[in-house]
């Protein structure tokens, strides 16, 4: 055993405190949280297709950004709420969306 | 950069969605076929309008090309009904019924000759089309999400390829110089997991501790995001290359007290500004390392001259020479406590905790490109790591280096101090009327008259004997002051 390693009882990891220094933390994940949520109820309250496209991908890059240590069940949920405003907007009216041009 | 990942998405379906729209109009039969199952409905409505319609020359359409196919489509169902006058009992070449051609064979020449009665063509609803290529949108936006979990599981792997190989190689190197090599907190015991934490899908954490001077070190694999498009995409406009980042914390004994930093210049300045403990300590810019022998893409930020002296030794340049291209920077530091934080107006009341640190950054070579090759060039930096870490327990400041160092950090001390007077007199003043009022509830809630008569003059006692008190140094510094 090289000298150099302490037989002493070594010291144990201790994860970072982000919750004191919210600077180093990546806001993204919530940040889209948040606008997910947000398009989802403008396409469902608003019958708007585009948002609710835009509040799936918003889910799906939050959720690609999240830390491992999130709550999956808010992600879920965030996931399932624009799903469901996809699936809403397409049944109330099922005409295909229409291009901005 | 949320600005540039929306910019990107909205110039992304546009693009693709031109080279679909053009499909709608090119297949005829699909016109066909959909102008007779429509014009079915209308079947009781009037014999007419289903038969002559076909024939018309539609101008009430908008669209040229609507128009024009529509026309062949026409010339087609011609063929068809003649076919059908002559095959009258043939049901098999037709999927409608004969009645619908009762008064056809009168019509076709009886037709011809009225055909100034202008015809509305009803625009057939997009979705009772039933055609696929009407939901060109739809199919985009679906294509869309299917290439993000793509690249989600791509870039995934590829981190995760990247770490392991890192782990790999710098695995020996590791367990020769620390007792405990990965741990995650949640064991009772101190052993050995021999794995990375994975914090998230680009960042891994490793814990090495058991070494005698340092009470542990923390390394920090921090990957680009491979496994966000959009980040992806954010790249090919701005290179970005891997970090790893190493956090070496030192007993309080085996460290002296001096700030001092060596990395690119640019680095430099960011962490000039955004490091509480540089921005305090180290006042002056970055300064050339070329005295020394360091490359010009190299500076060096130091508390004082005598610790740059001290740690620029002959095996120090060498390390900083050879890989001076994956150095990003390097910060020995006794006052450590990260990044200046953000604290409104009146919250600072008290000097953030320090730590005796080394922090050094590393970048991986490849600028984005990496293979798990590359990891293996990365292991003479952690050797440099090593020491550094001997090296920061043997140096000491001699006597006029300490005397600047603590008087230094009294300096520091003192201002901070002077900052938070004030507000440490407002806390204090708030602390003592808080007292007062818990004292007035409570002897308004004594339901004991007795009680309460004894509370309140208690309570008149107290404040008197401080009125005195303050009296009479008012008195004293009047004295001392005549």
């Amino acid at each position: 055993v090289p000298p150099d390693r302490a037989p002493l009882p070594p010291a144990r990891y201790k994860p970072p405190a982000t919750e004191t220094n919210p600077a180093l933390e990546d806001p993204t994940p919530d940040y889209m949280n948040l606008l997910g949520m947000v398009f989802s109820m403008c396409g469902l309250m608003l019958k708007l297709k585009w948002c609710a496209w835009i509040a799936v991908y918003c889910s799906f890059i939050s959720f690609a950004n999240s830390r491992s240590s999130e709550d999956t069940k808010q992600m879920m949920s965030s996931f399932m709420l624009s799903i469901s405003a996809v699936v809403m907007s397409y049944l109330q009216n099922p005409q295909p969306m229409s291009p901005p041009w | 950069m949320k600005n540039l990942y929306i910019f990107i998405a909205v110039l992304f379906i546009p693009w693709s969605s031109s080279l679909a729209k053009y499909d709608e109009f090119e297949d005829g039969d699909d016109i066909m076929e959909y102008d007779d199952n429509d014009f079915a409905e209308f079947e009781d409505v009037s014999e007419d309008t289903v038969t002559e319609s076909p024939q018309r020359i539609i101008t009430t359409e908008d669209d040229e090309e609507e128009a024009t196919v529509e026309l062949e489509g026409q010339d087609e169902n011609q063929e068809d009904f003649d076919d059908a006058d002559t095959q009258e009992g043939d049901t098999e070449s037709e999927p409608y019924d004969d009645e619908e051609f009762e008064g056809y064979e009168e019509k076709p020449d009886a037709s011809h000759s009225k055909n100034k009665d202008p015809i509305t063509i009803v625009n057939v609803p997009a979705h009772l089309q039933n055609s696929w290529e009407s939901y060109y949108m739809e199919i985009l936006m679906v294509t869309g999400l299917l290439a993000y979990i793509m690249n989600y599981i791509i870039g995934k792997n590829k981190n995760n390829r990247l770490a392991h190989a890192w782990f790999n190689t710098h695995r020996e190197l590791l367990e020769s110089n620390f007792a405990l090599v990965g741990d995650d907190g949640t064991n009772k015991e101190a052993t050995s997991t021999g794995k990375l934490n994975q914090e998230n899908e680009h960042i891994y954490n490793l814990w090495c501790s058991g070494r005698v001077c340092c009470e542990g070190m923390l390394i920090q694999l921090k990957f680009l995001k491979r496994q966000d498009l959009l980040n992806v995409l954010a790249r090919m406009m701005r290179p970005a290359s891997d970090q790893v980042q190493i956090k070496v914390t030192m007993n309080d004994e085996d460290m002296d007290t001096y700030v001092f930093a060596v990395g690119t210049r640019k680095a430099l300045v960011r962490l000039q500004k955004e490091m509480q403990d540089l921005s305090e300590f180290c006042s002056d810019k970055p300064k050339s390392g070329a005295k020394y022998g360091l490359p010009d893409s190299l500076a060096i930020l130091s508390e004082m001259g005598e610790v740059t002296e001290g740690m620029m030794d002959a095996k120090m340049i060498h390390f900083l020479t050879h890989y001076a291209d994956k150095i990003d920077s390097v910060q020995f530091s006794d006052q450590f406590s990260g990044p200046k934080l953000m604290q409104e107006e009146g919250q600072l009341t008290k000097l953030p905790e320090t730590k005796k640190t080394l922090l050094f950054t590393f970048n991986v070579p490849g600028s984005g490109n990496t293979s798990p090759k590359d990891m293996e060039s990365l292991l003479p930096l952690m050797s440099m790591v090593i020491y550094c870490i001997d090296k920061a327990k043997k140096f000491r400041l001699n006597r006029e280096g300490k005397q600047k160092a603590d008087k230094n950090r009294a300096r520091v001390e003192e201002n901070f101090l002077k900052l938070t007077h004030v507000q440490r007199q407002e806390a204090a003043q708030s602390r003592r009327e808080e007292k007062k009022r818990a004292e007035k509830e409570r002897i308004m809630n004594e339901e004991d008259p007795e009680k309460q008569r004894r509370l309140e003059e208690a309570a008149l006692r107290r404040e008197q004997k401080k009125l005195e008190k303050k009296q009479m140094k008012m008195k004293q510094i009047k004295v001392k002051a005549m």
